[in-house]
């Protein structure tokens, strides 16, 4: 009987070194070198080609595969020109769910432009290191149009979700809702 | 024929009773993250939180986002709180008012450009119980997914053996099928009301 749980501990265990490449994915790749230098969210990145499927990083679902990226700037000037289609974007990522990881939001080139990258729960888990870290990722722009009720609505749940406060005063007109549905990304400590 | 039922009996208790022992770990382990996961809407099961009032003193003001006046107040920033510059990671402006500071570890400070006036942002893991939420939602992917399928695998064989253990009154054929189909109203009942 101690055999046949020695057996058992060793192919478990041989199973699991198995796993410790793809374990990695998933974590956090840790603290940044001491040396790396700080990433700016206003660089710019439209239309920069990139070798696709062979960007450095720490993957998630399923990579990245789009040979050239659009900028967040670009997107967000001109959301129907892109709307339903497969794109890639990049840059610092400035917030992740802080509960399921099931989304991050990549700044764009100018103050407060953002896009959120969304995967459905469980697809892919980002962690909250990954906040402050450089992003390229890739997904099916989303847009939608929300009626002033539907961007009250959005707003308070997003400041709750970001413990901030909340003035339904400040919201006067309807607003359009872009979201990246994410296929694939890759996390690295800069650009 | 009683011969052949006593065997399969042996054999089903020799299973149940040595998955069992193989399966405690994991059972705990997905048991106790389960709880954790369960209650979500109320508390955040991997990080804990931290955030501590700053006041840095009105910022250098940006001219429209330029690159140079967004580093001079993260350099202003980086010098009122005594940061280490190489735990920098970077800055964004969130909005005309706000300006953040990335830091190594998700550690952020996030002020009032105007002011001076913020937070400074830390969080750390739940040591154990990241760890276990980890695993219980498959975060790994990879060969986990399938260690995970054979945990569930598993779970299905110490249950269906579970039930043969015991014989006569106390069994499946006595008492037993009552306790099963009192288990079983349970996610019945709840499958009824949600769909009521």
């Amino acid at each position: 009987m101690k055999k046949l749980a020695l057996v058992v501990a060793a192919a478990l265990g041989l199973v699991a070194a198995c796993n410790k490449g793809n374990a990695a994915e998933g974590r956090a790749a840790g603290p940044a070198p001491a040396t790396a230098p700080a990433v700016s969210a206003t660089t710019p990145v439209n239309g920069e080609p990139a070798a696709a499927g062979d960007v450095p990083g720490t993957k998630y679902g399923a990579g990245v595969k789009q040979p050239t990226t659009v900028s967040v700037e670009e997107v967000l000037a001109n959301p129907q020109a892109y709307a339903n289609k497969p794109i890639r974007v990049e840059g610092m990522v400035t917030d992740v769910c802080p509960k399921r990881g099931c989304w991050f939001e990549i700044a764009g080139t100018k103050p407060g432009q953002k896009l959120r990258f969304k995967v459905q729960d469980g697809d892919m888990v980002f962690p909250m290191e990954a906040k402050g870290k450089f992003a390229v990722a890739e997904g099916v722009l989303a847009v939608r149009e929300l009626t002033i009720e539907e961007t009250k609505q959005m707003a308070e749940y997003q400041a709750k979700e970001y413990g901030i406060a909340y003035d339904p005063a400040s919201i006067t007109k309807p607003s359009t809702q872009l979201r990246l549905d994410g296929t694939g990304a890759v996390i690295r400590e800069q650009k | 024929m009683a011969r052949v039922r006593q065997k399969w009996r042996k054999w089903f208790r020799a299973i149940h009773r040595d998955l069992g022992y193989i399966a405690v770990a994991l059972t705990l382990a997905y048991a106790i993250s389960g709880f954790a996961v369960n209650h979500l809407d109320d508390w955040n099961p991997n990080y804990r939180f931290e955030n501590r009032v700053v006041d840095v003193g009105p910022l250098p003001v940006a001219v429209d986002g330029q690159p140079d006046a967004l580093q001079a107040m993260q350099n202003h920033v980086v010098a009122a709180l005594g940061i280490n510059p190489r735990s920098v990671k970077g800055h964004f402006q969130e909005s005309p008012i706000e300006f953040r500071v990335f830091l190594v570890e998700a550690q952020e400070v996030r002020v009032d450009i105007r002011t001076g006036h913020g937070v400074f942002k830390a969080l750390s893991r739940r040591r154990g119980l990241f760890e276990l939420n980890t695993l219980h939602l498959n975060a790994l992917k990879g060969a986990w997914t399938y260690i995970a399928d054979g945990f569930a695998i598993a779970l299905m064989v110490l249950a269906i053996t579970g039930m043969t253990m015991m014989k006569g009154d106390r069994g499946l054929g006595g008492r037993g099928k009552w306790f099963v189909l009192a288990g079983l109203a349970i996610p019945v009942s709840a499958i009824i009301y949600m769909y009521s």
